[in-house]
């Protein structure tokens, strides 16, 4: 071997080796008869742009939860710390703060790698976690247990929401791209499978499955072009997703065929797409903008003022509510009140709370924490993508359905954790 | 015959093969201009530059940052697309200056953690200056529609790329075999300490030959930048692929890494239509046999 290929290998060994070897940075100073929650998420990094916005919903709705007296009289308080996206990483910071820190609570996650790392770390410590931000099913479901809380929509809600829209659609010839790796996989064949079940006349002509992070699709755009495909799905997101609806558009992809992808309508997309947006596409979307929207949820004008002044006090960017905050906001709200029901912080108590189930009013909608697998119900928007004023781009046309008439029954969540006992 | 067009039926539909050794070329034009500097930098200074994404991602940063202030008409692109990879070639002359090269006689793995450090340094300031959005810039006016080739319609901006990186590939076949200065770099590769006693600056000749390299990944991350979202990780996310085509092209060699480019862009085009589930992996799979077969790469050269 040369020395070439050694010092090929060998860097990629020494990139696991610095990954590996980057601990946990800071201690947070110990609020005396403070509620603690160690709150992990990726602070640094690819992931800030839905992170950044989610912390300051979070931390919005706490100083409101102790400015308005606190949980059980105490103050609740939030240790931040950062997983680099890495479970690893995650799970030694829920290590040290449940040793050193002593938190009462675990929060956080927008990595669904990270949330069931920590999950799994909540179940055998037995510290209850409130996966905050990451959007598997199998949080709740197939990993499901009693130590983890999921207090946002999963991907399974999202994708037949947008399913049910497309099944309106005329076109029965479908095609796809996803990035292959979990969260795609789970997210098309959501997607897929309640679309055949809504109208069983669909049938998939070609596939896609880019690596996450591939920067150049134009071989896939080709592939696309002459697959004969009517409409096809996309499960891609964030900067990939505008990489390839860039790529796309020159081509005439979108003229071609019905654009859904799933979540095009989210701003950290739209925004930077300007005037390259696609539009006509049919995607999910949080549109707190839309007079429908506004005339269905009358407290969330002032919600959205509320939020613009206070990410704008903290220096954000751009401070125009995402569907991110929402979570983070709710999530503070869910962790505090299941905490208040239970009249107690031990864990076991909590999560006893969250078991019975119970529901909550929010600006955008109710939120149903569901008893029988501790997930999040949450309302759902899929909308059109439309040209508005000076070139930025809006989704419009929205239609709302909540959760409840979407997700999976408890009995088939039961089947779901039967068969992942049986295979173990 | 009969059998192989039932199983690939984009066989018989030519329009459909070339768009898509269109595609394939001009994914491999952006490989090699990601790539070849990376190339450059370790066939002189035998440092793996491991922050070669990161410049890359600097000269989209910087393209859509000088796309933003300058005056919205059509020159703009163009000096932007001239400005930024020069910014880039400053920062990576800096870089050298200040860092790197103290670690030249050190363990490769010193200088290994010293790119990776650059990584996470550059990622993170790259955050505090422009922040966690997402940023877009727009392609020219003349360039942002598509001609037609076969029928089948093909992005004009592509073309572009297809023009320029053979031109850069001539270009540096002409700086380094018929400059004094190419003859100069190319003695240091081979004896440094020799053409140091003959009196030449090589201490300076390698920050050159850094901020070289660093101009072509700003040139690499420049020129994509209209055709993907400026975002934080796309240093991660072209690091691997700039990683794949040098080792098969073989570390050092510019030759090397343009045709290895090429495979590996024609590579993805045709196995996403053959093998859609895992075409993937075959960029890997090209550089694991490769690397069995010949570990110094398809032109590089094999060390005692």
């Amino acid at each position: 071997m040369s020395t070439e290929s050694h010092t090929a290998a060998r860097s990629f060994c020494l990139l696991g080796l610095l990954f590996a070897l980057f601990g946990p940075v800071g201690s947070a100073v110990a609020q005396e008869n403070a509620i603690r929650i160690g709150e992990i998420n990726s602070y640094s990094g690819v992931a800030t742009v839905y992170t950044f916005p989610y912390k300051e919903g979070l931390m919005l709705a706490t100083k409101e939860i102790n400015d308005a007296g606190g949980v059980l009289g105490r103050r609740l308080e939030f240790i931040h710390r950062d997983d680099k996206l890495k479970p690893d990483e995650a799970v030694k910071a829920a290590r040290e703060l449940v040793l050193q820190e002593k938190v009462d609570f675990l929060a956080g996650c927008i990595s669904s790698a990270v949330g069931l790392a920590i999950s799994a770390y909540a179940k055998d410590a037995k510290v209850l976690y409130f996966a905050t931000h990451c959007q598997t099913s199998r949080l709740t479901w197939d990993q499901g247990h009693r130590y983890v809380a999921h207090t946002t929509n999963n991907v399974s809600q999202y994708a037949r929401a947008l399913a049910k829209r497309a099944s309106t659609l005329p076109y029965t010839r479908w095609a796809h791209i996803s990035p292959d790796y979990e969260y795609g996989q789970n997210l098309w064949q959501e997607f897929w499978a309640y679309l055949k079940y809504l109208k069983p006349d669909v049938q998939l002509v070609q596939q896609n499955w880019p690596k996450l992070g591939e920067t150049d699709h134009s071989p896939y755009i080709t592939a696309l072009l002459q697959s004969g495909a009517e409409a096809f799905f996309s499960g891609l997101w964030g900067a990939q997703e505008i990489a390839f609806v860039k790529q796309a558009r020159p081509f005439g992809l979108m003229e071609k065929a019905q654009f859904v992808p799933s979540s095009l309508g989210n701003p950290d997309e739209l925004d930077p797409l300007g005037r390259e947006a696609p539009v006509g596409a049919i995607t999910t979307a949080f549109a707190w903008y839309d007079d429908g929207v506004k005339k269905r949820h009358p407290a969330l004008d002032a919600w959205t003022k509320k939020y613009i002044t206070w990410a704008t006090t903290h220096g954000m960017k751009d401070p125009l509510p995402k569907l991110g905050a929402t979570w983070g906001y709710a999530s503070a709200y869910i962790i505090a009140e299941a905490i208040r029901r239970a009249k107690a912080t031990d864990p076991d108590k909590v999560s006893a709370v969250l078991s019975e189930g119970f529901e909550m009013e929010f600006p955008w909608g109710t939120v149903i924490m569901r008893g029988c697998d501790q997930q999040a119900i949450p309302p759902q928007w899929t909308g059109v993508v439309k040209m508005g004023e000076e070139g930025k781009p809006i989704v419009a046309d929205i239609e709302e359905i909540h959760g409840k008439d979407l997700i999976r029954s408890c009995d088939e969540v039961a089947q779901l954790r039967a068969a992942a006992a049986r295979n173990k | 015959m009969e059998m192989t067009t039932s199983l690939f039926p984009w066989i018989t539909n030519s329009p459909l093969i070339a768009v898509q050794v269109m595609s394939g070329l001009s994914v491999g034009m952006f490989l090699f201009l990601l790539s070849v500097g990376m190339s450059l930098i370790f066939g002189v200074t035998r440092i793996v530059n491991l922050a070669h994404g990161s410049f890359y991602m600097v000269g989209a940063y910087l393209m859509a940052a000088l796309i933003e202030v300058l005056p919205g008409n059509p020159v703009s692109f163009w000096i932007a697309l001239l400005l930024a990879p020069i910014g880039v070639a400053v920062l990576g002359g800096v870089i050298e200056i200040t860092l790197l090269r103290r670690v030249y006689r050190r363990d490769p793995m010193m200088q290994l953690i010293l790119t990776f450090a650059l990584i996470l340094i550059i990622g993170t300031l790259v955050l505090l200056v422009w922040g966690p959005d997402n940023k877009s810039v727009a392609r020219p006016e003349a360039l942002a529609g598509s001609v037609r080739i076969l029928g089948q319609p093909f992005p004009s901006y592509y073309l572009l790329v297809l023009g320029l990186s053979p031109l850069v590939a001539v270009g540096l076949w002409l700086v380094f075999y018929r400059t004094r200065w190419g003859m100069l770099v190319r003695a240091a590769t081979v004896d440094r300490e020799m053409l140091g006693a003959l009196g030449v600056d090589v201490s300076r000749l390698y920050t050159q030959v850094f901020a070289f390299g660093s101009w072509l990944a700003g040139l690499g991350g420049a020129l994509a930048a209209p055709t993907v979202a400026v975002a934080l990780g796309m240093d991660a996310d072209v690091l691997i692929n700039a990683f794949v085509v040098v080792v098969i092209g073989g570390l050092g060699s510019f030759a090397g890494t343009l045709i290895s480019a090429l495979v590996v862009g024609e590579l993805q085009s045709f196995g996403i239509l053959i093998f859609p589930g895992v075409s993937i992996v075959l960029p890997f799979a090209l550089m694991a046999v490769v690397l069995m077969i010949r570990p110094w790469g398809l032109l590089g050269e094999p060390e005692e």
